[in-house]
């Protein structure tokens, strides 16, 4: 079978994309990088890819606020583009910046895209954090993760505004129609607000979250950033694993398989 | 007009007013102001109100927990609002966006700033109000308050003419005024620019005075690493020949040293790894959050300037501060306290490394009270180049001259020649333009770029615009061709530059390629794509001349070989003066339980950790040995180790050692140590001193006779540890204005700074190793020879009123002592590896306790033998000069049992000290009497405590 292609989507201040593709990559799928310049200019199209993922980072600075101005471009320029990906069904992952991007554009977590009905504050430390946590997966929307429900493991988070934010009558409706797929946990896996395990006090511990249709997905930790073993602080300790590949595994058997 | 649109969030949670209210009584012991709150504020200007509402609503305001006014104040119950914003002029560089976005949604916006408003709530005093703006919110060389709301946002100006300096009548007072504050040329030298006038038979225009000061500074040309010397009545080989004289140590990994921005060395598969380390502690003195910035900036455009573009992938931050606590009557007029200036460098690393996406990975912040004039801000960076590409590129006659990158303004004007001069306390006010805010996002565009022409092969050279900008830039590149310059083609920030501004001006995040003519059209348009302004400004011309024209009149024209070798070489005289340590042990009766959390709160020694956390150091995803590891991620590592090809078993190692403290005492073995230091770090991780490179960074005060013949001592130490080691030194810098003058015409000399970075390759980074014990029950060795006789500038003399001589490096064993170790951590029977270092063993045992939240049992009585020393309290029989000696070169080790440690180290000395316990304590025997027993955790809290309280 073809691998999955994907497209990442890069632009002024992305900077985890190189580790993104790695991932993409090591774990059987095309990966290409694409600015958002050449799909504003026509040169890409994003119809021509089973996977959009967008890298962490600072896209234009997180000037006025994380993944804003480029949630703007997206939804001013790009928005008809984006909206057949999406209806043809293409996935979509955004990770740190990149779920900052997809809150911003409004299609996490409703799909309203150009309605924001959730944020990622910032941090309640008020500061940037560069750390190892745990998450835990659950049960959502996003079937193609139903084999890894109830794995826990230790992942990087380096933001600075990852506080997942809703308001209560919203946020009854993430966790009524099962959007979270994973959240921060404590030692004993049972899920925290307590600080450092919940980096950035994250309401109901939410650290990742898809769409209804379980096609887009965003979180804060970096499953990139753990996908060999070499990459846990702890390696030298054993004991460890490198799990970030759930998430790349999930997607791109899933895409094989449409 | 101009439209105010104001932002605040809807929940009275503040991080932002919170953070400033801790501040205002942590450090100005003000608790009479209850809360802060903090909005956010757009101007923009050249749109319609509609507009402004349109555009406040989709760009910048989020109603889901964001309340917005426009043209209105947001709080109306406030007792006192401040406005803080950029001064018109220095660069804000979330404008830039404002305005993308705004064209995104089609709105014609023309001008746009954003700022900050404080608002205070409680009592609130008029004084109390001054001292918090003028200590902790605004910085004035960059920021001011806003009191009246501008009328207009655009910058206007009109460009001063050109002028010539009628220099052939100036007498040398008159030459020397023209020289100070602007040009920091001594007499000798402006003579001979006078005379080289006089015999051309023209007055020079002021670009040309300034280029030539520019290229004839310390910081640019190095005149007194150059020097001819002569040393207590003996004359030596230059300073910079003996550092240049280390490669033949070790000639087959080096690629290039010493010709290019940055050192580099042989990696694997084809592949080479660059370093280079600058200092920025000028600018860092007077605007710290800026001068933090654009010394990143600097030196990740060094790496990438080098060979045809290399990769950053690594950053390093060492600083050196006067302590937190320094009374505020000990600060010298004109300076900025040190825990403001340390939390504010802190902030620029964070803000700049983070955005550009290049990993700090290594660091470390010492304190000394004589650093409370100006604190050392070094950065260093490492790269990844193919070495086919790892050789300066040379420009042909015809080639281009591109600028690329970020607009020139105002800013930065006399950065070369101010970072060369002394500072005093009018440095501050006088020379506030030579500092500037730095735009990450405008340098990742720039890497990105580069590094796609390079990887296209559309690049004949590269250089970054740093010190000196264009003059210095394009000055050396077209050093044997000759180079014409159009000024008016250079992109500007505003109008108003006069021509020479233009040319010297030091704006940053710019780059200056030589190109090929045919290929222009190639590289516009990947300029386009990683939206990166490129302007052609000039070409290479062949007549081996410099000529500089704004709008057809020349500005500059001057041979390259006056520019270049008019200046003479120095002859300086260096003169030793006598230094007798004085040696003074602590009292008899120091309670070692009692002291020793005392030494892991010290400055030098405690946890860095609030630091680390704020600096991304997993970007890039090629960290494959962290700051800090053990069971909960807090115990320090004594380098970094990346994997710069993701999936490839190959490690870049880097670390550093300094210890300006050592060097104020004895400048020879003071040195050595910082060396000795800086490559023990590097082997206590795995890796091999064979395959690896030395930078070196002399911070050193103005050299007059005394600190001349201190430097000098420095180099010998470096070229004789180079030669012990076989290791060549790549890349260095020295930065000698550490000299602070006091309105009454008294010198404070800054300790000297020797700083050592090292990096090197390593085939496998599986065969590496961390500091944290790794279980109960293995065996504690120490390898190495402990000088416990002296502990001078010692954590522990400072925290007991103690003197002495600096603990002497044993660089007899120095060497095989490395090899075992890495060695012994390759054939993976090292199971943790710590140096010694600040806080001595103490330090070493415990940090490798936390790493395993375990304890240990450790056993001197080995130590005993026959030093009188140890019989000064027979009770202790010397235990805490044993445990917090500062030798470095020695290493705490963990192995399995006895048997490996004779195995590994039966060539070197080691001495077996203990075991590791599961209980949560450390203690310290002779033989079968018990000296101390501590708990880990309250040496933990006290390691700790200290960062944590400046950053909260």
């Amino acid at each position: 079978m073809a691998k999955p292609k994907v497209a990442i989507l890069i632009t002024d201040g992305t900077n985890c994309d190189e580790e993104l593709f790695y991932a993409f990559e090591k774990f059987g799928s095309d990966p290409k990088y694409v600015h958002v310049n050449e799909l504003r200019d026509k040169s890409q199209n994003l119809k021509n890819y089973q996977i959009l993922a967008l890298p962490g980072g600072f896209a234009y600075g997180d000037d006025v606020a994380s993944g804003k101005i480029l949630a703007v471009e997206l939804i001013s320029f790009l928005k008809d583009q984006l909206k057949d990906y999406i209806n043809k069904e293409g996935l979509v992952l955004g990770v740190c910046n990149g779920f900052q991007v997809l809150v911003r554009t409004g299609l996490l977590p409703f799909g309203n895209l150009g309605k924001m009905d959730a944020t990622l504050a910032q941090n309640e430390s008020g500061h940037f954090e560069c750390r190892f946590v745990k998450i835990k997966i659950e049960k959502s929307q996003a079937k193609f993760l139903d084999p890894y429900v109830g794995k826990t493991l230790d992942i990087a988070v380096n933001h600075g505004e990852g506080r997942f934010f809703a308001r209560a009558q919203n946020l009854a409706k993430i966790e009524g129609q099962k959007l979270v797929f994973c959240r921060y946990v404590d030692e004993n896996g049972q899920k925290t607000q307590k600080y450092p395990d919940n980096p950035n006090g994250s309401l109901k511990a939410i650290a990742g979250i898809c769409d209804p249709t379980g096609k887009i997905l965003g979180l804060m930790p970096h499953p990139e950033k753990i996908v060999d073993i070499t990459q846990h602080p702890n390696w030298r300790r054993g004991n460890v694993e490198a799990k970030g590949s759930f998430i790349f595994e999930g997607m791109i058997k899933f895409a094989k398989q449409r | 007009m101009i439209y105010e649109v104001r932002i605040v969030s809807k929940t009275p949670k503040d991080p932002k007013g919170q953070d400033l209210l801790a501040e205002i009584k942590r450090t100005l012991n003000i608790n009479s102001i209850k809360k802060i709150r903090t909005a956010k504020i757009y101007r923009l200007e050249g749109i319609s109100k509609d507009q402004v509402q349109k555009f406040a609503e989709t760009v910048l305001f989020e109603p889901i927990d964001q309340r917005v006014s426009i043209n209105r104040p947001i709080f109306t119950d406030a007792v006192q609002i401040i406005e803080v914003a950029y001064k018109p002029g220095v660069m804000n560089p979330e404008a830039a966006s404002l305005l993308k976005s705004a064209a995104d949604c089609k709105i014609p916006l023309k001008f746009a700033d954003s700022s900050w408003e404080y608002v205070f709530y409680g009592k609130v005093k008029k004084e109390d109000i001054e001292k918090i703006v003028k200590r902790l919110l605004v910085n004035e060389s960059v920021e001011h308050v806003v009191k009246v709301p501008p009328k207009t946002l655009k910058i206007s100006g009109k460009t001063p003419s050109v002028q010539k300096i009628s220099i052939s009548n100036f007498d040398d007072d008159l030459l020397m005024d023209l020289s100070k504050d602007r040009l920091f040329l001594n007499l000798e030298e402006m003579k001979i620019i006078q005379n080289y006038f006089e015999n051309i038979g023209r007055d020079p225009t002021d670009c040309e005075i300034e280029v030539l000061a520019q290229t004839w500074s310390e910081h640019c040309v190095h005149k007194t690493f150059k020097a001819k010397l002569v040393v207590d009545g003996k004359e030596k080989l230059p300073l910079f020949e003996r550092i240049k004289k280390t490669a033949s140590f070790n000639k087959k990994l080096i690629v290039s040293a010493f010709v290019d921005n940055s050192g580099v060395i042989d990696f694997y598969e084809g592949w080479a790894v660059n370093g280079k380390v600058e200092t920025h502690n000028s600018p860092s003195a007077i605007e710290p959050y800026g001068g933090a910035m654009t010394g990143s900036g600097g030196v990740f455009r060094d790496v990438l300037g080098t060979g045809l573009g290399a990769k950053p992938i690594a950053s390093t931050d060492i600083f050196c501060f006067a302590p937190p606590d320094l009374p505020a009557k000990e600060l010298p007029p004109g300076c900025l306290a040190p825990d403001y200036l340390l939390r504010k460098v802190v902030y620029g690393v964070r803000d700049y490394g983070n955005r550009v996406g290049i990993p700090t990975n290594n660091g470390s912040v010492h304190f000394h009270k004589d650093f409370r004039a100006k604190p050392t801000v070094a950065v260093g960076s490492f790269g990844i180049i193919k070495k086919s590409k790892a050789q300066k590129g040379k420009p042909k006659v015809g080639d281009l001259i591109l600028t690329i990158g970020g607009r020139t303004g105002r800013d930065g004007v006399h950065g070369a020649t101010f970072s060369s001069g002394e500072m005093t306390a009018e440095t501050i006010d006088v020379l506030g333009s030579a500092v500037q805010i730095g735009n990450a996002i405008e340098e990742k565009r720039i890497i990105d770029l580069v590094l796609a022409l390079s990887r296209k092969n559309l690049i004949r050279a590269v250089t970054d615009c740093g010190a000196g900008g264009y003059s210095s830039a394009i000055g050396e590149m077209a050093k044997s061709l000759g180079a014409e310059v159009y000024l008016e083609k250079v992109p500007l920030k505003y109008a108003g530059l006069a021509p020479w501004e233009i040319f010297v001006s030091e704006s940053q995040e710019r780059m200056v390629i030589a190109q090929d003519p045919k290929n222009l059209k190639k590289v516009a348009k990947f300029a386009k794509l990683y939206n990166v302004e490129i302007a052609q400004i000039g070409k290479f011309t062949g007549d081996k001349r410099l000529k500089v024209v704004y709008k057809k009149q020349t500005v500059c024209d001057l041979p390259m070989n006056f520019l270049h070798d008019g200046l003479p070489q120095r002859k300086m005289v260096g003169k030793s003066t006598k230094r007798t340590a004085k040696e003074k042990l602590p009292s008899k009766n120091i309670d070692i339980a009692k002291i020793w959390p005392k030494v892991m709160a010290h400055g030098n020694v405690c946890s860095k950790e609030p630091i680390i956390r704020m600096y991304d150091h997993t970007v890039q995803g090629k960290n494959a040995l962290s700051p800090l590891s053990g069971w909960d991620y807090s115990a320090p590592n004594d380098g970094a180790i990346l994997e710069p090809i993701l999936g490839k078993p190959y490690g870049l190692a880097i670390s550093h050692g300094l210890n300006p403290a050592l060097v104020k005492i004895d400048p020879y073995w003071g040195s050595v140590w910082a060396i000795a230091e800086a490559v023990s770090n590097f082997v206590a991780i795995g890796a091999d001193i064979n395959n690896a490179a030395l930078i070196d960074n002399f911070i050193w005060p103005f050299p007059d006779s005394e600190s001349l013949a201190d430097l000098d001592k420095s180099v010998d130490a470096c070229f004789d540890m180079a030669k012990t080691l076989s290791m060549p030194f790549v890349s260095g810098k020295d930065s000698l204005s550490s000299t602070y003058r006091y309105p009454d015409g008294k010198i404070l000399k800054i300790p000297p700074v020797l700083l050592i970075s090292v990096f090197g390759k390593i085939p496998d980074i599986k065969k590496t190793q961390s500091a944290d014990f790794k279980k109960v029950g293995s065996t504690i060795v120490l390898v190495g020879n402990l000088d416990f006789k002296n502990l001078g500038g010692s954590a522990y003399f400072d925290i007991t009123g103690g003197s002495g001589k600096v603990p002497k490096v044993d660089t007899k064993n120095l060497k095989g002592v490395l090899q075992a170790i890495t060695s012994g951590i390759q054939s993976g029977e090292i199971l943790a590896c710590h140096d010694i270092s600040e806080g001595g063993m103490a330090a070493a045992l415990s940090e490798m306790c936390f790493g395993a939240n375990c304890g240990a049992s450790v056993d001197f009585s080995s130590f005993k033998t026959s030093l009188p020393v140890m019989l000064r309290n027979s009770k202790q029989a010397g235990t805490d000069l044993v445990l917090f000696s500062e030798t470095t070169g020695c290493f705490l080790v963990e192995v399995q049992d006895e048997r490996v440690a004779k195995k590994l180290f039966g060539n070197a000395p080691f001495q077996i000290l203990g075991r590791t316990v599961k209980q949560q304590s450390i203690s310290v025997n002779q033989a079968s009497k018990t000296i101390c027993e501590v708990s880990t955790s309250q040496l933990k809290s006290s390691w700790q405590k200290p960062m944590e309280e400046i950053f909260h």
